[in-house]
This record gives C-alpha cells, structure tokens and sequence, in this order.
C-alpha cells in the first residue's frame, strides 16, 4: 500500500499540559473515508484540533503528503490542503451566505477558482443558492452545517476533517448531511470524519477508529464492528 | 437663522472629526476585541507629520495630509508589531493591550514634547478663506473636514464589504478561529487592521489640528469622544459609530451655544449615562456581538 495522505504517527495531544490523547497513529490514505467514534469528551475533537494546526501535538508527528507539519501555523496547515470543519459549524455568523462561501476561498489558490467552486457547491447545495444573499444568522441548523460543509469544500482543500457532521439536528436534515458526505466521497474526496455514534457513518467508511478515554481501542471495518456488538455496548452504550 | 447655521456648521464640523476619530478606534475593537489606548497618539503624530512634512521638509501645505497618512500607517503597523504581535494568542491579550498601549500613548507624548516642544504650532494644511451662508462666514476648511471624514467612512466601509482583506477583517472580528480554518493568517489581519486605524486616525488629527492648534496632547480629546461614540453606538459597530458621531457633534454645538461652552463635555458624558442605563449595549448595539 502507497503511504497514506494524512499519517499520524504516536501522537500525544491536550490543553496546558494535560495529555488527552495519547499514542494515536492511523492513516488516512487519498480518496479514502475514515471514521473516529467514541463517547464525547474523548479527545476526538481534540485530534482535529492536533491536524489542523489548532494545537501544537505534545508528542509524536502528523505527516501531510509525506511532510511533517510540524509547529506550523493553522493557515499554513491549510494553505497545504488539510481543511477543518468545525464542531458547531463556526460560520461567520452576520455574513451573508455568499460572503461565507468566499471566505472558504480566502486563500490564493482557491481565490483565483472561486466562481468554479461556487458553482460547485451550489450543485451539491441547491439551498445555499437560494439563500445566497440571506444573513448566515438567519439560518436553520440543518442549513448552517450545509454552509459550514460547503465553506470548507470552497478551500478544494486535499483533505476534510470533519467533526461531529450530525450533532444537533433533526433526522431529515441529518440524512441530507450524511446525503452530501456521500456525494463528496462518490466524487473521490479525502474525509476524515469524528461522530459520536457510528450509525450513520459506518456504511460509508474505509476503516473505524474507536477512541476511549483518548486512546484507540479497537479499528476495524464496518462488517467486523457489526460481528462485534459487544464493543460497541461496551463503549457507546449502543 | 444665523444661528442655526452656525451651530450647523460648528456640529458638523465636530461630527465630521469625532465620525474620523471613532472609525479607527472602533475597527480595532471589531476585528482584535481591544483597546487601542495610543490611538489618540496616532492621530498627534498625524497632525504633526503633516506639520513637519510642510515646514522642515519642505512639501507644499496639501501635500501635508498624504505624509501624515504614511507616517501614521507605519506607526499603526509598528504598534502591531512590537507590541500586538506578542500579545494575541494570550488569554488575557484585551487587559495587556490596554495596559501596553497606555504606556505607549504617554512614551509617545512625551516624545512628540521633546521634538516640538509645547508650542502650539499651526497645522499648514489649513484654507482660510470662506464664504458666507446666510450672513455666516464658514471656512472652506470646515467644508474639507466634511467631505474628507465622509469619503473616509465611505472608503473604510467599502474596503470592508467588498474587498478579500475586508471580508477577511470581518471574518477575524466574528470568529477569529473560523478565520484560520479559513486560511487567514490573523496577525497580518491584525497588522493590517492597525495599518488602516493609523491610515485614518492621521486624517482626523490634520483636520482637527486644523481648526485648533497642534499639541502633543491633541490626541486625548478626540480618543475620549471616540469612546463615547463607540460606547452610544455599540463598540465594534462602524455605522453606527458614524451616525452618533453626527449626532454628538451637533448635540454639542447646541449644548456650547445654549448653555455655554464649557457646558458641552459635561453633556455629553450626561447623554452616555442615560444611554447605558437605558442600552447597556449601546444604542445600536447588540448583546455580546462584535463586529466591523
């Protein structure tokens, strides 16, 4: 197997010294999807903050194309292609939808493929054209993850991380979420997606990671997780 | 009817120079969350750059605003740099700054007295002559400081809304984070918001230096009003920082002609108390939201 796009390689990570994840490595290889499942408060988010640059990684390396990242800084991390969607979407609220959807292009690259990427995006998301010029505020839960997914489809970033896609909405505006991370796999994108629970996203993953207690503590593929009922009791209380 | 006219001109006049004072002060609320303490600093320096550039130069007196402009955007950039540059990442980087800047503001005072001395020297950038309106004679200077504050407002404002560096500083005020996902490197959004704050706080010091006189503690005044501005208005809050100033000025200018002029700070100050009892946010302010 070719080295994978994203590899983390024993990486510790936490806040002010405290170590909440410890000795985590996994691949993300291109074109691929993988899923990190664990109970809130396990450090997936966390290990998203590690990728994109967030936070400095305590221990340990995260390799991007086969280069370090090192300490560098979040927009350079991004400028390379690693692309953050944040939990709770973090759109620029008082923005209109278009002025958001920009942004997602803020750097050179993606600037100068704007109108492209627009388009798009507003293929994918036929409601965001329709709001375009609407205040970002105004939005409903479901149409604010659409434009924080949308945003950062803009950057045409390498890769998507993606943290908790699902969290607070309604199950209509989850299967349209879970509808777009589809689509976005179908058309060859890299996803590196984090959610609590493992129902929606097993389908569609290469490879899951369960993170407990800021540690891996089993990966597999959907089918083995479905012969393993036992794991996800134990963990998820599912 | 004479005295409607003067107290127009007078309260626009005012307006005009409070409205270019507040925009800088407000802008780097909006996009940083702090307190730029040295921004009256910035406007003094302007005024005497543009005095400088005149008089020990040697450009002619209209050259005297673009100098000062320069001169004010380099220091804004150097305010950023060695002091704001080292600051925002910290926790407490709002109470640092002011604290920082404080100091700076007095350095810098006490520089500008150790060059120019304490005289109050005359701002070259000045016509005087006028014309009469309705038996009122109004300088073509007070018509300069209008337009000049009001194609500044329009300027700024449209840098913001639809430049890729305005879009960038409103993102950064909104959510600083979001922006770096984003790509934006904050500290440069930041150096260029302190770059545009000096840009603008030059022309605001040339014109009030204008119609008064220069002194190293210029720059006090129109901060404080700019505070009040900002704080009627909602700190953070452009548009609306120019309407209050507008509105303030002309306040003032009635305040000094109906109840005399040492009555007109007092009464602005008043105007504040009851605004902040009345809109703790400000008057066009809203709950917890900062922006540019």
């Amino acid at each position: 197997m070719s080295t994978p796009l994203l590899e983390v390689d024993s990486l510790d990570a936490g806040y002010h010294g405290q170590r909440v994840l410890r000795d985590i490595s996994f691949g993300v290889p291109d074109g691929g999807l993988i899923t990190i499942i664990g109970p809130n408060g396990h450090g997936k988010t966390t290990l998203l903050r590690a990728v994109s640059g967030l936070i400095h990684p305590m221990a340990g390396e995260i390799r991007f194309e086969g280069k370090a990242l090192g300490r560098s800084r979040v927009d350079q991390i991004v400028a390379r292609g690693i692309v953050h969607i944040p939990q709770g979407d973090m759109i620029f609220s008082e923005m209109t939808v278009r002025d958001n959807l920009m942004m997602g292009a803020y750097l050179p690259v993606p600037y100068r493929r704007a109108d492209a990427n627009l388009k798009e995006v507003y293929a994918l998301l036929p409601r965001l054209e329709e709001r375009e010029g609407q205040i970002a505020s105004t939005l409903s839960g479901g149409e604010r993850r659409m434009l924080a997914v949308g945003r950062g489809m803009m950057t045409g970033g390498r890769i998507l991380l993606i943290d908790e896609p699902s969290l607070g909405l309604a199950p209509i505006a989850i299967d349209t979420i879970y509808g777009l991370i589809q689509s976005l796999k179908e058309a060859g994108r890299t996803l590196l997606l984090v959610e609590e629970n493992a129902s929606r996203v097993a389908d569609l993953a290469d490879r899951i990671y369960l993170l407990d207690h800021g540690q891996f503590v089993w990966q597999g593929t959907a089918s083995e997780l479905d012969q393993h009922d036992e794991i996800l009791e134990t963990y998820l209380g599912a | 009817m004479e005295t409607v006219v003067q107290i127009l001109v007078s309260g626009l006049t005012l307006g005009a120079m409070y409205a270019a004072s507040t925009i800088g002060l407000s802008l780097v609320w909006g996009a940083m969350g702090v307190l730029n303490m040295a921004h009256g600093a910035l406007l003094t320096i302007g005024g005497y750059a543009s005095y400088s550039a005149v008089l020990h130069v040697g450009l002619p007196w209209y050259l005297g605003l673009p100098a000062a402009m320069i001169v004010s955007f380099v220091v804004g950039l150097l305010i950023y740099h060695i002091i704001f540059r080292f600051m925002y990442r910290h926790p407490a980087f709002e109470t640092n700054v002011i604290i920082a800047t404080v100091g700076l503001a007095i350095f810098l005072e006490q520089v500008t007295l150790l060059i120019y001395g304490a005289y109050p020297f005359l701002q070259p950038f000045s016509i005087e002559e006028g014309f009469f309106v309705s038996g009122v004679f109004v300088r073509f200077q007070n018509v300069v400081i209008l337009v000049l504050a009001v194609a500044t407002m329009l300027l700024v404002a449209a840098l913001l809304s639809r430049t890729r560096m305005g879009r960038a500083i409103r993102a950064t005020a909104l959510n600083r984070e979001a922006a770096q996902l984003m790509g934006v490197n904050v500290g440069r959004v930041f150096a260029q918001v302190m770059g545009i704050a000096g840009v603008v706080a030059a022309i605001s010091g040339v014109m009030l230096s204008s119609i008064t006189t220069l002194a190293p503690t210029m720059g006090y005044d129109p901060m404080l009003k700019a505070f009040i501005i900002c704080v009627i208005a909602g700190l953070g809050n452009v548009p609306g920082a120019l309407i209050a100033a507008f509105i303030l000025g002309l306040f003032e200018a009635v305040v000094q002609f109906a109840v005399g002029v040492r009555f007109g700070f007092p009464a602005l100050l008043l105007l504040v108390i009851i605004a902040l009892i009345w809109r703790p946010y400000g008057v066009f302010g809203r709950r917890q939201v900062r922006r540019v």
